[in-house]
């Protein structure tokens, strides 16, 4: 099928998916994935490789691939943050309105936003930076349902253009999350695999540049 | 505008003394009197009187310490100026206060055009500051002169005689100046050494290019080329995410 050749394409993937498999599957931007399938094909067989995510690295630098499974929003006042929008400090200042699918309210998920790019995306020793923590949002809900658990902190970069990632983890249930001693050197896979998030469902990002931009003097 | 330049000299005058120059605080303000007394002083070199040998130690050991911290730029540059500090000699006076006269004027200028900040005309200079006139000539001789003399060893080159009399008012307003003294430092650096690329300081840095640079620029490279690649990711990420 032609699905199958095109994910065979995908580079650096394990496009070991089954042409069944592909089939039952619907929609190509969102596919549900209710079991995982065999082997180690957990590549985003849906959005080729030419997904914002893959092309800007958030794939690679914070996430393993995945597939989007759930709707993620995320609005800041007036503006939704879609891949690679350009937003500056004086914009991100407040938490956003985080609005998530799903269908049934007993599903709970976890919201992490991290900076994968401090202090500066040449020279990023702090990977990642952690700056919002909420968990046990209801599906269909928003991050206000939720339990903050590291509390907001808005980006302000003083150099470089950062990316900064909202992932959207599914919980097995309710369940008790510790936060973290300090916000950087946050790792992502790692707090999956503790509390057994597993693949993330759905993420988004954005950049984010000091105000006045890039380059020039920094005093 | 003349009387402030007399007030220059004058305080030239007192202040080329070894003596006064490097004078505590405390003498600066009590004394007065004996040095070219009406100029007032320009805050930071008060004429201290007497004790020439005793001034010209303390001289000299504040001139130590200032100098370990003075890089090698510094002191080539004080070498060409030398021997204005040691000496105590009126005519000697004069001439460096001719001498001076043009470096103070062409570094004001040159302050002036490069820092576009007020040198904080604190007359400040309070404790230190002998009697009133701590006049905005001082303060912008002190300016530049922050108080660290490791920023100061990059200035120092034509301005270390400044330096020298300069010296209980620069301490003293350390604390007052420093963040004028830092933020000047650093735009005064850059243009200080566009303009004086002494030989000292390029022999530093000879040393140091011969083996380094080829790695420098060769790191310099690599960076170059990752932010283009991310730049380019970057955009192609945009471009994606406006198509799928």
């Amino acid at each position: 099928m032609q699905i199958r050749n095109s994910i065979n394409m995908c580079r650096g993937f394990m496009p070991m998916i089954q042409i069944k498999e592909a089939e039952t599957k619907t929609s190509k931007t969102e596919t549900i994935n209710t079991e995982k399938p065999p082997v180690c094909s957990r590549s985003k067989m849906s959005i080729n490789i030419r997904d914002p995510l893959i092309v800007s690295r958030v794939v690679g630098d914070v996430l393993d691939p995945f597939n989007r499974s759930i709707t993620l929003k995320v609005t800041y006042g007036q503006r939704e943050v879609t891949n690679g929008l350009d937003l500056r400090p004086s914009q991100v200042q407040n938490k956003p309105r985080v609005e998530i699918g799903g269908e049934d309210l007993r599903n709970f998920y976890t919201l992490v936003m991290v900076d994968p790019d401090v202090p500066s995306p040449s020279n990023p020793h702090l990977r990642e930076y952690l700056h919002w923590l909420v968990t046990d949002i209801p599906a269909t809900t928003g991050t206000t349902f939720g339990n903050e658990i590291v509390c907001y902190e808005n980006p302000s970069p003083t150099a470089g253009i950062h990316r900064v990632v909202f992932i959207l983890f599914r919980q097995l249930g309710r369940q008790t999350v510790y936060a973290p001693g300090w916000r950087q050197n946050f790792n992502t896979r790692e707090f999956a695999e503790i509390y057994n998030l597993g693949l993330p469902v759905a993420a988004v990002f954005y950049n984010c540049q000091r105000e006045s931009g890039c380059g020039g003097r920094r005093l | 505008m003349l009387s402030s330049a007399k007030h220059q000299r004058n305080h030239r005058l007192s202040a080329t003394n070894k003596n006064q120059t490097l004078t505590k605080v405390s003498s600066i303000s009590s004394s007065s009197p004996s040095s070219s007394s009406s100029s007032s002083s320009t805050s930071s070199s008060s004429p201290l009187p007497s004790q020439d040998s005793q001034a010209q130690k303390r001289s000299l050991v504040t001139m130590e310490e200032v100098w370990n911290d003075i890089n090698l730029a510094s002191i080539h540059h004080l070498n060409r100026h030398s021997p204005h500090p040691q000496h105590n000699h009126e005519p000697r006076f004069r001439g460096q206060n001719h001498h001076n006269q043009n470096p103070n004027s062409i570094f004001q200028d040159f302050l002036k055009g490069s820092l576009n900040q007020e040198p904080a005309p604190t007359s400040q200079t309070t404790g230190s500051a002998p009697n009133g006139d701590s006049t905005t000539v001082t303060v912008l001789y002190s300016s530049p002169f922050p108080p660290p003399a490791t920023v100061l060893s990059l200035n120092s080159g034509a301005g270390f005689e400044f330096l020298d009399n300069q010296d209980p008012l620069v301490t003293s307003n350390s604390n007052l100046h420093t963040h004028h003294h830092l933020s000047n430092a650093h735009a005064f650096n850059t243009s200080f050494e566009a303009l004086v690329p002494s030989s000292s300081f390029g022999k530093k840095r000879g040393q140091d290019s011969n083996e380094g640079s080829g790695n420098r620029r060769h790191k310099r490279m690599i960076k170059n080329r990752e932010s283009a690649a991310r730049s380019r990711a970057r955009k192609q990420a945009y471009t994606n995410e406006l198509e799928l």
